[in-house]
């Protein structure tokens, strides 16, 4: 038996899924033939190389604009990681040294010693 | 064809049902304009409920300890290893929806293997740093802290299959037990995946040697392919429901953690492309790691495998090889309800899923 109550927005949200269990499944089977990976191995590669062309491009009009251009901004962005790389490595060594010559010792570590609770005994009939 | 039977026409509901009905939608319809609005202009979602520490790095390699909430723990401490594609927040969304949060309540000792965008300098990183040199140096440095040579090891997804690799190099060595999580290993099964990077039309070394560092966009594409309706019904679903603040807060982090998703070294790309999708050589047993042979026959300690029974990502089919291929006497499975994501922090992981891994994770790590 079946009754339907009064609930437009769940029946909407019903038919977004339906719908996107449809797509979902039209595009599954679309992915299993073997045009599809030829299709998506030829799009990577004009991806990538359509990327690095724009890249080249974007880069000589960048430098005339006299901008900085994404490759000086990556290599800024990787001297920042750096630095915060070497941040935290000293800031790693000092703590250590900080921890061995504290007069107040550390927090101590909690106790090794847990042991799993027991499994519940069955009762005898 | 034939009615079906004992089929009752639809309930004609009372004005009052109607009313209340109404009354609700509007309700709804105005609170989804106004944090529609919120949502629009929020900010980034915050995300983490524990407070951690960093305890060491080394250039892409983060590794975190959870502060321990509790005065007594497991004499076993947990290494969690992220998939280098993502970040490892995803085990620590919020407070209640957290699975560091619990776990550090039942008494673990929780570390995170965390990695930081790859700069182009370690474009260089192949599958041998990450097993062979970030996982060791870990356990090095928890073993320095914690006094415990021994560890249980964790991964998600490649995090989990960077583990595997790892206890199969380092048999009879700290690591006690092996706690995998939608970890692909018979990459034969990778459907998805193996369609996208079709040896015969998919040129690895021109993508990897054009590119150096591999942008998330590449492999967030064949994640669209697999489900393009996703992020449509998502939106949709996500306006549906934007009244509800749990809902748009479970949404927006979720959100953030997919957008967060990593690039990754390009020589570990060509890595896994030739080595574990075509050659399949981690479950062909032929897998070689600075020379030496990743055998999962090695691997003789307990494994808890945890798959996602809707994984559209990592399919069943590409983690239960384990069982076969490992010579554990001491293998569980747990099949949960949902996705490769909502395995790992969905309401069925909160409920079901987190108690039955302290059940396992408690008796062996004494």
């Amino acid at each position: 038996m079946s009754q339907t109550p009064f609930d437009p927005v769940a029946q909407w949200q019903q038919m977004v899924s339906k719908w996107e269990q449809e797509i979902n499944s039209w595009s599954g089977k679309l992915t299993e033939s073997e045009q599809f990976s030829a299709m998506m191995g030829q799009a990577t590669k004009v991806q990538v190389v359509a990327q690095r062309a724009f890249a080249e491009q974007m880069e000589t009009l960048l430098k005339n604009l006299n901008l900085p251009s994404k490759a000086q901004v990556e290599t800024l962005a990787e001297r920042l990681d750096g630095l915060e790389d070497s941040i935290d490595r000293v800031r790693l060594a000092v703590e250590a040294l900080a921890g061995k010559a504290a007069a107040v010792p550390a927090p101590a570590e909690p106790r090794r010693t847990k042991q799993p609770p027991k499994a519940p005994q069955k009762a005898k009939a | 064809m034939s009615e079906a039977p004992n089929q009752l026409p639809a309930e004609t509901p009372s004005a009052d049902a109607i009313a209340e009905r109404v009354r609700r939608d509007v309700d709804r319809a105005l609170k989804r304009n106004i944090k529609g609005l919120d949502f629009l202009t929020a900010g980034r979602a915050e995300v983490g409920a524990m407070a951690k520490d960093l305890i060491h790095r080394e250039g892409t390699a983060l590794l975190y300890r959870y502060r321990p909430v509790v005065d007594e723990i497991y004499r076993l401490p947990l290494l969690i290893v992220s998939p280098p594609s993502n970040k490892g927040y995803i085990f620590d969304l919020a407070p209640g929806q957290s699975m560091v949060e619990y776990l550090l309540g039942r008494g673990y000792d929780v570390f995170n293997l965390d990695w930081a965008p790859p700069r182009r300098d370690e474009a260089h990183l192949a599958l041998t740093d990450y097993v062979d040199r970030f996982i060791p140096d870990a356990l090095a440095k928890i073993a320095e802290i914690t006094g415990e040579q021994d560890v249980s090891l964790a991964g998600y997804c490649m995090g989990g299959t960077l583990a595997t690799i790892h206890a199969s190099l380092y048999p009879g060595t700290g690591v006690k037990n092996l706690m995998l999580f939608a970890t692909p290993v018979d990459f034969t099964h990778m459907h998805l995946f193996q369609k996208w990077a079709d040896k015969r039309h998919f040129d690895i070394d021109e993508v990897v040697d054009r590119l150096g560092i591999i942008p998330p966009e590449l492999m967030l594409g064949a994640f669209d392919l697999a489900r393009p309706a996703n992020r449509a019904a998502g939106k949709m679903t996500l306006w549906t429901n934007m009244w509800n603040d749990e809902f748009v807060r479970s949404y927006r982090m979720f959100d953030r953690w997919a957008a967060e998703t990593l690039p990754v070294p390009g020589e570990y790309f060509r890595e896994q492309i030739k080595l574990l999708m075509w050659e399949n050589a981690l479950a062909a047993g032929t897998l070689e790691i600075a020379g030496r042979k990743a055998d999962l026959t090695n691997i003789a300690i307990p494994i808890l495998n945890i798959v996602a029974k809707h994984d559209h990502i990592v399919s069943l089919e590409a983690t239960q090889p384990l069982k076969e291929l490992t010579s554990t006497p001491d293998y569980e499975e747990i099949i949960s309800k949902g996705g490769h994501v909502s395995l790992v922090a969905g309401p069925a992981a909160l409920r079901r899923l987190w108690p039955l891994i302290d059940e396992w994770l408690g008796k062996r790590s004494v």
